[in-house]
């Protein structure tokens, strides 16, 4: 299958209602983010949640990078899926567009690394990887973390590693192969 | 103010104060944010909302550096604010601009290409149903005896399929609506950009340089 | 003024394993310019395939012309810049949805005058102008978002009217829409024939109403490969084959005392948006029994059966079996009621036919009974050999058919049914409905269906309950 770089109308509406879909799913689980905050908050740990949840929040990314596999095209997801959540009013107003652009760099990363020619458990991991680093280096600016006593930071930095690998891995893995299966991707890219 | 000059400098702003610590820069942001809010008049309810969904963020974050760091209350109150400037500078923007000017302020005047403007707004309409389309899949699950949970791969590949359909008729029916990738259009509604426009923006920017770097040097 | 010339043409889906099966293989035929033609052929022969490559949207976004062309006024279809077409010839989709760009009536409207590169001063009256032709003036400002299926149809047309379109496709545009909403939808493009001289091609299963309108009827067959202009006297016997039986003096008994409810409203009301829907100060519908529910467009049916499926919110009581159905956990409800979704796409949730028949037997509340069934009705539905084919795949028909099956076998106590016999040929519908018959009385179920189509299910429901003026009422006549 050869992939072009262009991108055409309908691939921009996928992309940005795939964008909007996995931000209405995450918004369904939004209480999940706000329990969890709430909970580790008292003993000073709330920031933690941001972390666990991590992965469901930047799974667009490689998501589309994989559906895709055009250059830029993970950035492009994240980037439009965190338009769509400034207009929704989400908890980080106009910072939600600069982590979309930060998220989507990260997991796009993982395939530039590659060179955009494999698309496959590597460079997925290797998205994986990259998205953890990277998010959590703008957390460390945006959300003060790089003020955190050092234990706590590798702690938080596993944590991310973990969920980013379950959600932006593993689970990224089954919907691709599931979408494998119904050829219905086959005619993008066109 | 031109929709896209706004978006860029509430972008700008957020930047800027993402590496800078003053809170107080951050408060009066806030406050700007606020009353530019208000003069949008939203219903209350969200005005509610938008006092209290930044909070648990915010204390979370503020609480975190007293307990987990040596930077000391300082900070905490610098993350605090921040927290509400982001939320307030960014609905300041949100809440006085439909989607649909922006998009065409972006199109016209930032020159994105016509399909990007188009594709995103054409998706955008669609959020209600994506919002139903989210509780149709999971009760689709259910009514076959198969739950769908945040972690079933079922539910995403249900929502990217539903993406793909729709994607494809929206595809077709604003090509059948003449519309065509990279054509040239005629505007109905003529979005310019005018001097105050960037006035505003640049005095906005310069004020925000001269407020951090004054209370810098205190 | 066009004249629209296929020419030996065979279109392709390339499948994975690069196979290129026909769906359309050597079909000719030309549509008269300025006549009002219907394509009519079974589910799955390729009508909507056929309409999109009329209108250059295939091979653009999708398959291939493995042979043959069509073409346009003398010119093939391929070579019409695509920012011309749309003067020349313009779609009407099947469903209604996804087929707006912008979010208001007007906007959709300027946005397609746009693209056509109309001077702006020029815009407003054209926009008028679409608008009091479809006498939708009133939907100017709405959310296209919030308008019901028929006045999104309307719109539609709007669109095309705005946009001087000389051929006009139409595809299953009345699937959604109902009697008054398609009689004026009719009557608009016969004016627009006989005054504006434009050419009108429609693709339709059901051939009602018809009869007034059309001056020439074209036939697919099944497999895709012959694509006929049927002469006078044959068109007339396809027709008059298919006229129905007058609906209006069938008769049906209303509920007696002895009918045990199964889900009970008090005080209900529904709103979406600004809008009430329905504002019922008692209703049941009850146990064992077939109920038909019509009503015009956008009355609300379809936003009853959400309620009643816990997908719309509500006002007020409303029971199923006893227990307030908001209250009931999702687990738990939806053993007891399913929802046939409008949309057949919603209810699938694997990839094959066979794994999507596999899940419901799994989880079905009457395994036994439809193992042994199966292999019958999928013969029946002529689905036995679609297998291992994509569900996604599969033609509007069979899909809608296979949808209705896999929740058939669920043997959910309560079923609800949003509009299941659209996109259906004759046969298949009449092989369907008696199939649902079938079931529900062997597996004591209780049914609510809403159709706009009302031909042979006299034989289908017990009872009929109309929705009008924000009310529910039993009725005894089906029309
Ligand atoms: N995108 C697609 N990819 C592969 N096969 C397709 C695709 N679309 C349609 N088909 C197949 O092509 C055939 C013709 O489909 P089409 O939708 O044109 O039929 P139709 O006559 O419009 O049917 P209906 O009356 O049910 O709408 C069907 O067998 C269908 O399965
Ligand atoms: N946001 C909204 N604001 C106002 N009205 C709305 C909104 N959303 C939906 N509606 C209205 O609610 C009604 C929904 O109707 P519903 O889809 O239940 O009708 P229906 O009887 O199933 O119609 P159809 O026969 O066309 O399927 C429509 O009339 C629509 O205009
Ligand atoms: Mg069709
Ligand atoms: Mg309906």
């Amino acid at each position: 299958m050869k992939y072009s770089n262009a991108w055409h109308l309908r691939d921009i509406i996928l992309l940005t209602l795939i964008a909007i879909f996995f931000g209405v799913i995450y918004w369904v689980i939004g209480p999940l983010y706000n329990v969890l905050t709430v909970a580790l908050t008292p003993v000073g740990l709330g920031p933690g949640a941001n972390d666990v949840v991590m992965g469901i929040w930047v799974m667009a990314g490689p998501l589309s990078g994989y559906i895709f596999k055009k250059v830029g095209s993970a950035t492009l997801g994240e980037f439009l899926g965190s338009v769509v959540e400034m207009f929704l009013g989400g908890q980080w107003g106009a910072s939600t567009m600069i982590s979309g652009v930060v998220q989507g760099v990260a997991s796009e990363l993982g395939f530039t690394f590659t060179g955009y020619k494999r698309y496959d458990w590597f460079s997925l991991n290797l998205s994986v990887l990259t998205t953890t680093i990277v998010t959590f280096g703008w957390d460390m600016i945006r959300n003060g973390y790089s003020k955190y006593h050092i234990g706590l930071l590798i702690a938080l930095f596993i944590i991310r590693l973990i969920s980013t690998w379950i959600f932006s891995g593993l689970l990224v893995k089954a919907i691709v192969k599931l979408l494998d299966r119904t050829h219905l991707m086959q005619t993008q890219s066109r | 103010m031109n929709p896209s000059l706004k978006f860029l400098l509430a972008v700008l702003i957020a930047l800027e104060i993402s590496f800078t610590s003053t809170w107080m820069v951050n408060l009066a942001l806030a406050i700007i944010g606020l009353l530019i809010i208000l003069t949008s008049r939203p219903p209350l309810k969200r005005l509610v909302l938008l006092f209290f969904v930044p909070l648990i963020p915010a204390v979370a974050l503020a609480v975190a550096i007293l307990l987990q760091s040596n930077a000391g209350m300082h900070f905490a109150l610098v993350l605090f604010t921040r927290i509400y400037a982001y939320v307030f500078v960014g609905s300041a923007a949100t809440l006085t601009t439909s989607v649909s000017d922006l998009v065409m302020s972006l199109e016209q005047n930032a020159h994105i290409p016509s399909k990007f403007a188009y594709g995103f707004l054409g998706a955008f309409d669609l959020l209600p149903k994506i919002v139903s389309e989210v509780n149709v899949i999971r009760a689709a699950g259910n009514m076959r005896g198969q739950a769908l949970h945040i972690w079933s791969p079922q539910l995403y590949f249900k929502a990217i399929l539903a993406s793909l359909d729709w994607s494809e008729n929206l595809a077709e029916a604003m090509t059948s609506h003449g519309f065509s990738e990279g054509a040239p259009r005629t505007y109905f509604k003529q979005i310019r950009v005018h001097w105050w426009d960037w006035c505003i923006m640049i005095s906005s920017l310069l004020l925000l340089q001269i407020a951090l770097f004054g209370l810098h040097l205190q | 003024m066009a004249t629209i010339s296929i020419n030996h043409l065979s279109f392709s889906y390339p499948t994975e394993d690069g196979q290129k099966p026909l769906t359309l293989a050597d079909v000719s035929a030309t549509f008269p310019d300025g006549g009002f033609s219907l394509l009519t052929g079974p589910s799955g022969s390729g009508k909507s395939t056929l309409m999109k490559i009329m209108s250059g949207l295939y091979p653009k976004f999708g398959g291939v012309i493995t042979h043959g062309e069509i073409q346009l006024n003398h010119t093939p279809i391929s070579e019409i810049p695509e920012t011309d077409r749309g003067q020349l010839i313009a779609m009407m989709f099947q469903n209604p949805n996804q087929q707006f760009a912008m979010d208001t009536v007007e906007r959709e409207l300027l946005f397609t005058l746009e693209n056509q590169c109309v001077p702006p001063s020029e815009m407003m009256s054209r926009v008028d102008r679409a608008l009091e032709y479809v006498e939708i003036t009133a939907l100017r400002h709405r959310q296209l978002n919030s308008l019901s299926g028929g006045e999104k149809q309307k719109v539609a047309l709007a669109v095309i009217i705005a946009m001087k379109a000389d051929t006009i496709l139409l595809d299953e545009p009345f699937a959604s829409v109902d009697p008054v909403a398609r009689q004026l939808l009719l009557s608009k493009l016969a004016k627009l024939q006989h005054e504006e001289h434009k050419t009108i091609i429609i693709s339709d299963h059901d051939l009602e109403d018809y009869d007034a309108y059309i001056d020439h009827l074209f036939v697919l067959n099944g497999t895709g490969n012959s694509l006929t202009l049927l002469n006078e006297t044959d068109a007339q016997e396809k027709m008059a084959a298919f006229q129905r039986q007058d609906t209006s003096d069938q008769q049906l008994s209303l509920p007696t005392k002895v009918d045990q409810p199964v889900i009970t409203a008090h005080d209900l009301s529904l709103t979406a948006g600004t809008s009430t829907l329905l504002k019922q100060p008692e209703i049941n519908f009850f146990k064992h029994h077939i109920t038909l529910l019509t009503g015009a467009n956008g009355t609300g049916k379809s936003t009853l059966l959400m309620a009643l499926s816990k997908l719309h919110q509500y006002d007020g009581t409303l029971l199923l079996n006893q227990k307030e159905i908001a209250k009931i956990r999702n687990n738990q409800l939806y053993r007891q009621v399913a929802l046939v979704f409008q949309d057949a796409d919603q209810q699938f949730l694997n990839v094959s036919v066979a794994e999507e028949l596999a899940l419901s037997l799994k989880n079905s509340q009457a395994a036994a009974y439809f193992k042994e069934r199966l292999p019958g009705f999928l013969e029946k539905l002529q689905l036995d050999h679609l297998q291992d084919h994509v569900v996604y795949t599969l033609s509007g028909g069979q899909k809608k058919k296979l949808q209705i099956l896999e929740m058939l076998i669920m043997a959910t106590p309560v079923l609800l049914f949003d509009e299941p016999f659209t996109g259906l040929d004759f046969s298949s519908l009449q092989t369907i409905m008696a199939i649902m018959k079938q079931v529900a009385h062997d597996c004591h179920q209780t049914m609510l269906i809403v159709s706009h189509q009302l031909f042979g299910l006299d034989a289908l429901v017990d009872y009929h309950v109309t929705l009008a003026n924000n009310q529910l009422q039993y009725v005894e006549g089906l029309a």
